[in-house]
C-alpha cells in the first residue's frame, strides 16, 4: 500500500478516441468494445514501479465531448501528467490536437508532462494518420509520442509508465516543486498508519461493564 | 436612527426644509451619488450608507441599486473598503432570511432575497466578479465574498452550481480558501463548499481532485477528531456530500488510503475517566459512521463494496467498530448506528463475517458478540431501533455465507454438544415462540435468512426437534411453526411464519412433505386463501397463504398420500379457482409495506407497526410469483399430453420456460417503448417548464422594479408633476402591478401543474425502470434454469440443440 510518490494524470482528447478504454486496459487489463460515453470525469488508479520505487498513479479520465470542455479544464491545474489521445483512424481527431494542446498549456502548470498517443493501432487497414505525422507533431511541440491499442494492449503499459518516468526524472532534476500539491505530485506517507494494534486492547478495558448492548 | 440620519446628511447634503425624505428617495439619491461622484471617498460613503439602509429598505436598494453595486465590484476593486460595503449590501439584498427591520413591513415579499438573486445571476458575469474577489487577500473582502456566494447558493443552488462549474477555476478558487490560515475564512468556506457540492457529481469530483480529503482530514485531526467542535462535523458533512452516490469519488477515497485516516475517529478511549459523550461528539461520530456506510452501501457496485470492506478489516476499522459495540457508556443512538454500520461492513464478505463471528463480548461468562446482540434483539425491553439494527446486522452476517448459515442451524441440531451455554439458535427459537410479537417476527426472519439459497440447511433445519412439554414426545420445528401459524391471532407473527415457511419450502420437496404431514396445515392455507375479508392486511395474509399453497404444489414430490401435486391442484381449482388464486397472489405486492421493504435490504421501520415484510422475502416472491402462476396455467393446458410429459419432464419444463421467456421478452420490449415515450414526454414538459420559468422570472423582475418605483413615487411629492397627475400615475402603476401579479400567479400555477406533471412522469419512469430491472433479474434467473434443464436433459441422454431449441426432443424409452 505504501508508495514513494503519487502522480496525478489526466487523459484528454476528442470523444471516441479510446481514452476510457486505455484507462480500463491499464487498470483492469480489460477491453470494452462498446463506446460508453464518459459523463464528466471518471477516476482510476494503479501502482507501478520505477527505479525500484513504488509509484501510485491516480488517473482522471475526462469526457471528450465539447459540452464537458469547461469541466475538463478544472483538472489541468492539479495534474502532473497528461495523456493527449487521438484516433489514428479519424483524421479530425488529429487535427484537433492543436486546440487541445493550447487549452492544456493555458490551464496547466508549465511542468506538466504531456504524452501524445495515437490510439487504435490495431486498425491498420483503416488508418488515416501516418505514424510519421504523429511523430512530427510531437517533435514540434516537445511531447513524447507513442502509438497504442487499447484493444490489444500494445504499448498501453508503456504509455502510462513512460509518462511517469518523465515526471520522475523531472523530480530528480529538481524541476518540480514536490511540496506544492498543486503540481499533482505527492510524497508517500513516511509511516503507514497502523491502528489495529491499539484497537485490540479496547475490549479488555470495557470488561467491567457487561457489553454495551444488553 | 438619529445617528444614521445625521450620517446621511453629510453624504446627501442638507434636506430641503420642511420635507422629510422617504426611504426610497434617500436610496435614489445615494445610488445617484455612487454613480456620478468622481471622488472615491464620496462613493465609499454612499456605499456605506446603502449598506446601512439595505436591511430596512431592501426592496428599494435592490431595485434601484443592483446595477450600481455591480459596477462598484468591477470598477472600485482597488479600494477594499468600498468593495466590502458593496458586497455586504448585495448580501443583505439577497439574504435568504428575513431581517428584524422588515418584520413589520408587509410590502416585503417573503422570497425577496430569492427574487433579487434571480436578477443578479441572470448575467453570469456577476458571479465571475464575486469569484474574482476571492483572490483578494483582504480579510473583510474575502469573507464577504464567501458569504455572498453562500447566500446565492442557498437561494438558487442548481443554477449557481451550473454557473460556477463552467467558470474556469471557479471551484479551485474556493478550494484554495480551505487552506486560509484565518480560521473564520476557512470555516465559512467549509459552509460554502457544503452548499456547493450538494447533489452535483461534477463539482464533487473536482473538489475531490483538488485534494479536499487531505485538507479535511488535516482539519479533523488538528481539531482533535471526534472530540473536536462543530468544525469537525462540517468537515465530515462535506466528505459525506463528496461520497454520496458518487462511485468515482468513493473509488478515489478507497485508492487514496483515506479509509485508514478515519481510524482515529473511532478509537475508544482506554481510560475509564473519559468525560463521556458530548452532544457534539455524538454528532461527529454519527457523521463518521454515515461515511463508513456510504462506502459500503449495498447500493454501490459489488466490487467497490468488497474492496472497501476488505480494507476496513485490514486496517482495523472493523475492529474499532466492534470495540464501540462492546464499550460501556455509549449513547443508544450511536450504538444502534454502529450495529447497522458493522452489518454493512461485513455484508456478503466472508472474511469480515468470520471476523465478527469470532468477536467475544467481555461479559461474564464470555459470550460471542453475535449471541449478545441477539439477546438484545429478542429482549422486549431494548429500544425498538436497536432491535431492528441487530436484525439487520445479523442478516448481513448470514448474507451469502453458507458457513455462518450452517453454524446457526448447527446450534439447533440434537448433536450439538455444549448444552450448557446459550446459543444463537436457542435464542431465536425462544424468540419465535415467545409472547412478544416483535421477537416472533425478528426470530422468524433471522431463521429465514439462514436458509436463503441454501438447500442443505433447509433439510438440516427439518431435523430440529423441540421439547414442548415434559413427558410428551418432541415435535419438529417445522411442525411447531405450522401449529403456531394456525393458532396465533397476531398479524405480524402470522406474516413472519408464512415468510419463513415459504423460504424454507421453496426448492425443498422434503420440507413440503413435512409441512403436508402436519395436521390442518393445508386446510388452514386453503381457508385463508378463500377468506373474504376486506382490508389491506387481510389481503396480504390471503396472498401469502396462496403463495405458500402454490409452493406446496410446485415443489411437491408426490411423497405424501392425499396431497400429491395433482390432488392439491384439483383442490385449488375446485375450492379457490384459478382466477381467484392469481388475483389473491397479486395482492401481496400491492401492500404498501411490501413496496417499502422491497427497496432496501435494511428494514426501515420507524414504529413497531411498520414491521411486517422482509426484503429477502420480496426477492423470493418476485422470482417465484410468475413461475408459480405460469406453471399452473401451462400444466393445465398441457394436461391432455400428460403421458408425453411424464416421460420427458425436462422437455416440458424447458418449453414452459421458453414460453415464459418469450413472454417476458415481449413485456420487456413493451416497457422499453413505454420508457422512451415517457422520456420524450418528460423532455417536452421540461422545455415547457423552462419557458414558463423564464417568462415568470421576467415578470417577477418587472414587478419588483415597479413596486420599488411605486413606493418611491408614492412618497415623493415631486416638483414637476401635479398631484393629480401623480395620483393617476400611481393608480396606473397600481393597475399594472395588479395585472402583473395576476400574471405571475397564473404562471406560478402553470409552473406548479407542469412540475407536478413532470414529477409524476418521472415517478412513472422510475417505476417502469424498476419493473424492467426486476424483469431482467427474472430473465437471467430463467436463463440459468433453462440451462440447468438443458444440462439435465443432456444427462438424461437427450440431445439439446442450441441453435434450434424449438425442435421437439425425441423421447427416450
Ligand atoms: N479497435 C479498437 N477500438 C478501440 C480502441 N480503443 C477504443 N476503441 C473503441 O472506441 C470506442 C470509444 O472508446 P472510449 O474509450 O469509450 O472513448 P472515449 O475517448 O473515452 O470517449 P468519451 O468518453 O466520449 O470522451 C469504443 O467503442 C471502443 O471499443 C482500440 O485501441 N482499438
Ligand atoms: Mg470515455
Amino acid at each position: 500500500m505504501a508508495y514513494a510518490y503519487l502522480f496525478k494524470y489526466i487523459i484528454i482528447g476528442d470523444t471516441g478516441v479510446g481514452k476510457s478504454c486505455l484507462l480500463l486496459q491499464f487498470t483492469d487489463k480489460r477491453f470494452q468494445p462498446v463506446h460508453d460515453l464518459t459523463i464528466g470525469v471518471e477516476f482510476g488508479a494503479r501502482m507501478i514501479t520505477i527505479d525500484g520505487k513504488q509509484i501510485k498513479l491516480q488517473i482522471w479520465d475526462t469526457a471528450g465531448q465539447e459540452a464537458f470542455r469547461s469541466i475538463t479544464r478544472s483538472y489541468y491545474r492539479g495534474a502532473a501528467g497528461a495523456l493527449l489521445v487521438y484516433d489514428i483512424t479519424r483524421r479530425d481527431t488529429f487535427n484537433h490536437l492543436t486546440t487541445w494542446l493550447e487549452d492544456a498549456r493555458q490551464h496547466s502548470n508549465s511542468n506538466m508532462v504531456i504524452m501524445l498517443i495515437g490510439n487504435k493501432s490495431d486498425l491498420e487497414s483503416r488508418r488515416e494518420v501516418k505514424k510519421e505525422e504523429g511523430e512530427a507533431f510531437a517533435r514540434e511541440h516537445g511531447l513524447v509520442f507513442m502509438e497504442t491499442s487499447a484493444k490489444t494492449a500494445a504499448n498501453v503499459e508503456e504509455a502510462f509508465i513512460n509518462t511517469a518516468k518523465e515526471i520522475y526524472e523531472k523530480i530528480q532534476e529538481g524541476v518540480f516543486d514536490i511540496n506544492n500539491e498543486a503540481n499533482g505530485i505527492k510524497i508517500g506517507p513516511q509511516h503507514s498508519t497502523g491502528g489495529g494494534a491499539s484497537g485490540a486492547g479496547g475490549a479488555g478495558a470495557g470488561g467491567a461493564a457487561g457489553g454495551g448492548c444488553c | 436612527m438619529d445617528f444614521f440620519k445625521s450620517g446621511l446628511k453629510t453624504v446627501l447634503g442638507a434636506p430641503e426644509p420642511g420635507h422629510q425624505p422617504s426611504g426610497a428617495e434617500t436610496v435614489e439619491r445615494l445610488v445617484d451619488r455612487v454613480n456620478n461622484s468622481t471622488l472615491l471617498e464620496d462613493r465609499r460613503d454612499a456605499c456605506r450608507a446603502l449598506k446601512a439602509m439595505s436591511r430596512k429598505y431592501r426592496v428599494e436598494v435592490g431595485a434601484q441599486g443592483m446595477e450600481t453595486l455591480k459596477q462598484v465590484l468591477e470598477l472600485d476593486r482597488a479600494d477594499s473598503e468600498t468593495i466590502n460595503y458593496a458586497l455586504d449590501t448585495l448580501n443583505n439584498i439577497m439574504s435568504p432570511s428575513q431581517f428584524e427591520e422588515e418584520e413589520d413591513n408587509p410590502q416585503v415579499p417573503m422570497n425577496i432575497g430569492e427574487q433579487f438573486t434571480e436578477m443578479f445571476i441572470k448575467d453570469h458575469h456577476n458571479i465571475q466578479l464575486v469569484l474574482d474577489l476571492l483572490d483578494e487577500y483582504d480579510f473583510r473582502v474575502r469573507l464577504s465574498a464567501v458569504q455572498l456566494l453562500t447566500s446565492l447558493l442557498t437561494n438558487r443552488p442548481k443554477d449557481i452550481q451550473e454557473i460556477i462549474l463552467v467558470k474556469p477555476m471557479g471551484v479551485s478558487k474556493m478550494m484554495d480558501l480551505l487552506s486560509d490560515t484565518r480560521e473564520v475564512i476557512r470555516n465559512e468556506t467549509l459552509l460554502l463548499l457544503i452548499k456547493l457540492t450538494k447533489g452535483n457529481a461534477n463539482i464533487q469530483k473536482i473538489v475531490a481532485f483538488e485534494n479536499a480529503f487531505d485538507r479535511l482530514f488535516e482539519i479533523v485531526s488538528s481539531e482533535g477528531f471526534s472530540d473536536g467542535g462543530i468544525i469537525v462535523e462540517d468537515c465530515l458533512l462535506l466528505m459525506l456530500n463528496l461520497l454520496k452516490n458518487n462511485s468515482s469519488n468513493i473509488n478515489f477515497f478507497k485508492e487514496g488510503s483515506y479509509i485508514q485516516k478515519m481510524l482515529p475517529m473511532f478509537n475508544t478511549p482506554e481510560d475509564t475517566e473519559d468525560p463521556g459523550w458530548s452532544p457534539q461528539k455524538v454528532s461527529n461520530v454519527h457523521c463518521m459512521l454515515h461515511i463508513v456506510r456510504t462506502l459500503v452501501s449495498p447500493s454501490n457496485s459489488a466490487q467497490i463494496v468488497l474492496d472497501c470492506q476488505r480494507i476496513m478489516k485490514n486496517v482495523g476499522l472493523l475492529d474499532s467498530l466492534c470495540n464501540i459495540l462492546m464499550a460501556s457508556g455509549v449513547p443508544a443512538d450511536i450504538l444502534t448506528e454502529t450495529i447497522n454500520t458493522v452489518g454493512e461492513v461485513v455484508r456478503g464478505n466472508v472474511g469480515n463475517q468470520d471476523f465478527i463471528g469470532n468477536v467475544m463480548a467481555p461479559s461474564n461468562p464470555p459470550r460471542p458478540a453475535i449471541v449478545v446482540l441477539l439477546m438484545s434483539m429478542v429482549n422486549e425491553k431494548q429500544p425498538f431501533s436497536l432491535r431492528c439494527a441487530v436484525l439487520y446486522c445479523f442478516q448481513c452476517y448470514l448474507y451469502h455465507n453458507e458457513m455462518s448459515q450452517a453454524n446457526l442451524v448447527q446450534t439447533l441440531l440434537p448433536s450439538s454438544t455444549d448444552v450448557s451455554s446459550l446459543t444463537s439458535g436457542q435464542l431465536l427459537c425462544g424468540g419465535l415462540f415467545s409472547s412478544d410479537v416483535l421477537s416472533n417476527w425478528f426470530s422468524a426472519v433471522s431463521l429465514m435468512h439462514a436458509l436463503i439459497d441454501n438447500p442443505i440447511q433447509k433439510e438440516q433445519l427439518l431435523r430440529v426437534l423441540l421439547a414442548t412439554n415434559i413427558g410428551s414426545s418432541p415435535v419438529s420445528l417445522l411442525h411447531q411453526c405450522t401449529l403456531l401459524l394456525q393458532q396465533t391471532t397476531k398479524l405480524q407473527t402470522k406474516v413472519a411464519l408464512l415468510m419463513l415457511l415459504s423460504q424454507w419450502m421453496s426448492e425443498c420437496p422434503a420440507a413440503v412433505s413435512a409441512f403436508l404431514r402436519v395436521p390442518g396445515g393445508v386446510g388452514y392455507l386453503v381457508n385463508q386463501t378463500c377468506s373474504n375479508e376486506h382490508d389491506e392486511n387481510e389481503y396480504l395474509l390471503q396472498g401469502l397463504s396462496a403463495f405458500l399453497l402454490a409452493i406446496c404444489i410446485h415443489f411437491n414430490d408426490d411423497s405424501v398420500e392425499n396431497y400429491s401435486k395433482d390432488s392439491l391442484k384439483q383442490l385449488l381449482v375446485k375450492r379457490i379457482g384459478m382466477e381467484t388464486f392469481t388475483a389473491k397472489l397479486s395482492e401481496v405486492s400491492k401492500h404498501e409495506l411490501y413496496n417499502k421493504a422491497a427497496k432496501h435490504p435494511q428494514l426501515r421501520a420507524k414504529i413497531p407497526a411498520e414491521v411486517l415484510i422482509d426484503y429477502e422475502f420480496c426477492r423470493l416472491f418476485k422470482v417465484l410469483e410468475s413461475v408459480l402462476v405460469k406453471s399452473f396455467i401451462v400444466k393445465e393446458e398441457a394436461s391432455p399430453e400428460e403421458a408425453g410429459e411424464r416421460s420427458s419432464p425436462g422437455g416440458a419444463a424447458l418449453e414452459q420456460y421458453k414460453a415464459l421467456i418469450r413472454q417476458q421478452d415481449a413485456r420487456l420490449q413493451e416497457l422499453v417503448a413505454q420508457l422512451d415515450a415517457l422520456l420524450q414526454q418528460n423532455q417536452s414538459l421540461q422545455s415547457a417548464l423552462n419557458d414558463s420559468l423564464a417568462s415568470n422570472s421576467h415578470l417577477k423582475d418587472e414587478n419588483t422594479l415597479l413596486k420599488a418605483q411605486v413606493s418611491a413615487a408614492k412618497c415623493v411629492p415631486s416638483t414637476d408633476t401635479t398631484p393629480s397627475q401623480d395620483n393617476a400615475r400611481a393608480s396606473e402603476y397600481e393597475a399594472r402591478i395588479q395585472q402583473l401579479t395576476a400574471e405571475v400567479t397564473r404562471l406560478n400555477d402553470l409552473l406548479r401543474t407542469s412540475q407536478e406533471e413532470k414529477k409524476s412522469a418521472a415517478e412513472e419512469l422510475e417505476k417502469l425502470r424498476n419493473d424492467q430491472d426486476d424483469l431482467l433479474v427474472l430473465l437471467s434467473d430463467l436463463d440459468m434454469k433453462v440451462n440447468e434443464y438443458k444440462m439435465r436433459l443432456v444427462s438424461l441422454g437427450e440431445k439439446v440443440e442450441d441453435e434450434n431449441p424449438e425442435v421437439p426432443e425425441p423421447n427416450l424409452t
